[in-house]
């Protein structure tokens, strides 16, 4: 049972440090690596994050490395100082509260077992640290390897272990104490990628039986978007978006969001907004297309103007199917063949494009290297960047 | 907070009637913000500390200039019709008092300051947020997070009362006339640079041997540490080679000679290569040769039977240590370098050598400061020796041998500690040089 | 090796290996035959450092006995007593420094950090000897240079500035990942918990290590002992005994000794250095744990 709320949360790193860092390894320190914010105070690793999670909830921090997302996780730990903002767990203000007493538990992306220590010693530590009686220890650490399934290993050292049973033996530990927080560092990305689908699974349906709020980093939006309640999108320091997998695929706030969400990527291309009266249409690669009837209220509704854009459309939602005025042409560079789709890359007025085309679909279109394809995009599914700003038109 | 504000000057200038009463009395400031134990711990430093220098603080202040002007003297007593001997100064004791005293106001000049600080920031704590750490929380986190106060205390207590302080007071002598030369041994004074003059003037006799030591000191050093370096290396690989059967064999061979004390090794090697000694018996009777051979009495012999013998004490070492690394060298280099078709040599030294030398720089520069001041193998094998008349160093003393000499022995103590600065300065020089540029103390950090 | 049979080596490769084995043999000799010699040495019958055959003429057990009772000229029992109970201080305080000093290098991250080690590295470039003169004048000064406080002088001489030895250790705790200490600290650990209950267990190897090397100082090194004890022969230690026992006016009686009392010394630290042979290799490539 635990809310958290993350409040203009802020980390900075002082410019001394990040240059003696980089001086030592080699690098130029005046030379900028991300996009990260300067200040007079030093580098912002973090900048004014604001996050209510619910109880229960699982949410996700997502996003390219060096974007912030695991320092904040390690801010919500303790593992880290909070420069500015306010951290509340259940209503505490827990910025200067240690991390043993926050209540809090996490799962490493390295698993980080303790060597020398049985399965069970290890899950047994965080009990031992708090006390907890012989009796009650031996019954929550078999009630937690029950759960896991690792209640054979209980005897071996990490060192006899598989990844995944590893990865196993660290979600145990961090589960044996039932914290109200559970973190998770990229837990997965030590794994194959079966490995790693499985154990996607197990963590969907160990959810479901322990009340501990989640909170989870990861790089890999497949498994933000599979894992989570709800997506915090970061990048530079900076939430880029808040929402629900369909809210965040769907309604992406700018075209970084965008790009990063989405497998295969999101197409872009360069393009114009004009208006015809009351009509916004879209100029792209000599063709126009009317956006659907929504989009032109929420385009109203915001008094846009007529701009140069960026038109982002979703290979899935590329069609073949042939609408007049509005065709574009590409030529094929690559097509796989995936089963039950086809993804055909194409270059389409100098910009690379993914289409996907159910296999149905097809009939007995010419595909072969150099050929030419004529497409469209769904007026329902388009969407419209500012270029300048990269922000989602609909949603400014 | 900011810990900019945590200042001094601000505890003075804003900070409240007890915080600015600390300036004084020490630990006020603590006391009256509800830190009593520890700042009654400050106060009663404080209070040591006005004893300790009306006792003896001040007086050996006062006598730190001039190091003593009573001489020891007889005097005639005429109630008991007998010489007496006055107490006279003694200048080292003089010295070593001052120096102490030194560092005892350096100390409590630091902890004003820190309790200053300190105290400033309980106030400002303690309007912020209403409560400070109670002594029982601080004993917690001398445990916890600053348990490296509580884990480096002592170790650095001992830094400094048997290193640092030693070495000031020895640096200190190389001003003074402390030394045999003269009668100087009890009542001395300060006379300035005079000793490193003497040093660095080639015409004179001192600064001749000084270069000469100075001399032979870097060219052992290059060749102990590099001869060992490569040979060892060389001797590893030859071992760690595929085709080598009982590898562990040959390892516990030469390991074997590391497992017999140094000291014992070279006292005997000393004793079999004298003139009389087992060597040359034995070549003797071989019919090899007529007169002995000079091992210690020539000193290109000694030089060159030193480096020899170093080499039978340091290649094991280097073997054993450099074997890990040598086997954590990618294979892939090896076998690209084949294929490219280079031989044994050329992959030495084209992979093996350049790959070492990168990860090794920082154990090379060690070796090398550690011969430079390898004291044990000169002095044990040959003294320092051959000598000539009127020399105070060998032909193969090395600066600190010769140091030795020059203080335990000869009570030269102004001229050793000049030698012992020399010394230092010189390896300075060295190792700041390469150490800054070496790649893994810029990496000191990369696991991290 | 089944596998080399099969594969029949080339003449000229058989002939490298020869070569190589050779060579080896050569040199292994040359390193075992001091050995060798001294361990024949000390069960020597005649007496005498210099003797006009390379093998002893007879054999015998009476420079071990003598080196054990006779208490008279040169008391080794004594010595070897005081040896001991430097070297058993020495290696509790040493130890204890090394590693405190080494993990919080390591570990934590304090303003003092930086500073620390760059001093501790401008004192190692300072001669042992400039302070040697010092400390005895220091210890003297504390009354520790007379009688039985000798001894409390040597353990401090020894011990006092081993927190300046930090690197082999901090090296290897360094290889220990940083995420094992924050899991441990998520847990619930205290810092002085993670050091006694995952660091130190982890870093076995150094532990065993630094506990040998300073238990072995003591015996080794007379330098010190020798300038500290002055003339003091009832605090000697068997570093200096052994060093007396090559002087002229013993070397003739006691030589076949100073072989035996070698080889005693020896033996231990031959067991402990072959013991810790893997810690030391280990320490120095830096092996990751985890």
């Amino acid at each position: 049972m635990a809310t958290i709320s993350l409040r203009h949360i802020q980390k900075i790193y002082p410019n001394v440090q990040v240059e003696e860092r980089r001086k030592k390894k080699g690098e130029d320190p005046k030379k900028k690596k991300n996009n990260l914010k300067i200040t007079e105070e030093g580098v912002v690793a973090v900048d004014d994050f604001n996050l209510e999670i619910a109880d229960r909830e699982f949410v996700v921090f997502v996003g390219p490395s060096g974007c912030g997302k695991s320092t904040t996780l390690r801010m919500v730990a303790g593992l880290e100082d909070i420069t500015r903002g306010d951290l509340y767990i259940d209503g505490v203000r827990m910025n200067d509260i240690e991390p043993r007493d926050r209540d809090i538990a996490m799962v490493f992306q390295n698993y980080a077992l303790y060597p020398h220590m049985t399965v069970r010693q290890n899950l047994e530590f965080p009990l031992e640290l708090r006390k907890v009686p012989k009796d009650q220890m031996k019954k929550q650490v078999d009630e937690a390897a029950e759960i896991l399934g690792i209640t054979e290993y209980l005897d071996r050292k990490p060192k006899a272990l598989s990844g995944g049973q590893r990865q196993r033996v660290a979600i145990g530990r961090a589960i044996v104490r039932e914290p109200k927080v559970l973190l998770m560092d990229e837990p997965l990305s030590n794994l194959d990628a079966k490995l790693r689908n499985q154990m996607r699974a197990e963590i969907i349906k160990l959810r479901q039986r322990i009340d501990s709020t989640f909170i989870y980093v990861t790089h890999d939006q497949t498994e933000a978007m599979t894992l989570g309640d709800r997506i915090v999108i970061m990048k530079d320091g900076e939430v880029q978006q808040i929402g629900t997998p369909q809210e965040v695929f769907n309604k992406p706030v700018n075209i970084f969001v965008a790009g990063f969400i989405g497998m295969p990527q999101m197409n872009f291309y360069d393009g114009k907004l004009l208006k015809e009266g009351d009509r916004y249409v879209i100029d792209v690669l000599g063709a126009r297309i009317v956006p659907s009837e929504d989009k032109q209220a929420r385009l109203r509704e915001r008094n846009i103007a007529p701009m140069d854009i960026t038109v982002g459309a979703r290979p899935e939602h590329i069609t073949l199917k042939e609408t007049e005025g509005a065709m574009m042409e590409g030529t094929v560079d690559v097509s796989e063949m995936m089963g039950s789709s086809i993804h055909i890359h194409l270059n389409a007025g100098g910009n690379d494009s993914i289409i996907i085309v159910p296999t149905l679909d097809l009939g007995d279109r010419d595909l072969s290297i150099g050929s030419k394809v004529r497409f469209t995009f769904a007026p329902n599914v388009v969407h419209m960047f500012d270029r300048e700003t990269g922000k989602n038109l609909e949603y400014i | 907070m900011d810990k900019k504000e945590i200042s001094v000057k601000n505890a003075l200038i804003h900070g409240d009637a007890l915080t600015k009463l600390s300036a004084i009395v020490m630990g006020a400031g603590m006391i009256g913000h509800k830190q009593i134990v520890k700042g009654l711990m400050v106060l009663a430093c404080e209070v040591a500390f006005v004893f300790y220098m009306i006792g003896t603080g001040l007086h050996s202040l006062s006598m730190l200039p001039s190091l003593g002007t009573q001489a020891q003297e007889k005097v005639w007593n005429e109630a008991k019709q007998i010489y007496e001997y006055t107490v006279g100064d003694n200048s080292q004791q003089i010295l070593l008092a001052g120096v102490v005293t030194c560092f005892v106001i350096a100390a409590i000049v630091l902890l004003w300051i820190l309790q200053l600080r300190h105290s400033y920031n309980l106030q400002k704590t303690l309007e912020k947020k209403g409560h400070v750490p109670t002594f029982k929380e601080d004993i917690f986190n001398l445990f916890d997070k600053n348990l490296h106060i509580t884990l480096m205390t002592l170790p650095c207590l001992g830094i400094l009362i048997f290193n640092i302080v030693p070495l000031v007071y020895m640096i200190s002598m190389a001003f003074t006339s402390y030394s045999k030369e003269g009668e100087h041994l009890i009542l001395f004074d300060w006379n300035g640079l005079t000793q490193f003059q003497r040093v660095l003037n080639l015409q004179g006799n001192i600064g001749r041997q000084f270069f000469q030591v100075l001399r032979w000191t870097i060219i052992w050093a290059i060749f102990a540490t590099f001869l060992n370096y490569i040979l060892g290396m060389i001797l590893a690989m030859i071992i760690n080679r595929k085709d080598t059967k009982w590898k562990a064999f040959w390892r516990f061979c030469f390991v074997l000679s590391i497992a017999v004390p140094q000291f014992v090794m070279l006292m005997i090697m000393n004793i079999m290569l004298q003139p009389s000694g087992a060597i040359n018996v034995l070549l003797k009777n071989l019919g090899w040769i007529s007169t002995s051979l000079p091992f210690w009495t020539d000193a290109t012999w000694a030089k060159i039977t030193i480096i020899i013998i170093n080499l039978w004490i340091g290649i094991p070492y280097t073997m054993l240590q450099v074997t890990g690394i040598l086997q954590n060298i990618p294979a892939e280099l090896y076998e690209a370098a084949k294929m490219d078709g280079a031989g044994p040599v050329k992959i030495f030294f084209k992979i093996t050598l350049p790959y070492m030398l990168f990860v090794t720089t920082p154990y090379l520069i060690s070796s090398f400061v550690g011969n430079i001041n390898n004291f044990n193998v000169i002095y044990l094998l040959s003294g320092g020796g051959p000598t000539y008349v009127g020399d105070t160093a060998g032909q193969t003393d090395l600066l600190v041998t010769w140091l030795y000499k020059l203080t335990v022995d000869q009570q030269y103590y102004n001229l050793g500690a000049v030698i012992g600065i020399m010394t230092f300065i010189i390896l300075t020089i060295i190792t700041l040089v390469t150490y800054r540029n070496s790649s893994s103390y810029k990496n000191e950090e990369a696991f991290m | 090796m089944e596998d080399t049979k099969r594969n029949k080596l080339s003449p000229r490769k058989r002939l490298t290996n020869f070569l190589v084995h050779l060579l080896l043999a050569v040199l292994a000799v040359i390193w075992v035959l001091p050995i060798f010699w001294i361990i024949l040495t000390s069960f020597r019958a005649e007496p005498g450092a210099y003797t006009n055959t390379f093998l002893p003429q007879g054999y015998t057990l009476a420079n071990y006995i003598k080196l054990f009772t006779d208490r008279n000229v040169l008391n080794f029992p004594k010595m070897f007593k005081n040896t001991l109970i430097i070297a058993i201080c020495c290696c509790f305080f040493s130890t204890f420094f090394v590693l405190s000093v080494a993990y919080s290098l390591s570990r934590m991250r304090f303003k003092f950090r930086k500073p620390y080690m760059n001093i501790a590295m401008i004192l190692g470039l300072f001669p042992g000897f400039m302070a040697m003169i010092a400390q005895y004048f220091i210890l003297k000064a504390m009354g520790l240079t007379e009688g039985s406080a000798i001894r409390i002088g040597l353990i401090i001489v020894y011990s006092a500035c081993t927190g300046l030895g930090f690197q082999i250790a901090k090296g290897f705790f360094d290889t220990i990942p940083r995420s094992i200490d924050e899991a441990a600290v998520m847990d619930g650990a205290t810092q002085w918990q993670v050091f006694t209950r995952i660091t130190m267990p982890l870093a076995k190897p150094i532990v065993i290590y630094t506990v040998m090397t300073s238990f072995i100082a003591p015996w080794v090194d007379f330098i010190f002992a020798k300038v500290i004890c002055r003339a003091n022969a009832d605090q000697f230690t068997v570093a200096i005994g052994l060093w007396n026992m090559l002087q002229k006016e013993y070397i003739y009686q006691w030589y076949t000794c100073f072989a035996a009392g070698a080889v005693i010394i020896s033996i231990p630290i031959a067991i402990l250095f072959i013991y810790m042979q893997r810690f030391y290799v280990e320490g120095m490539s830096g092996a990751v744990k985890g």
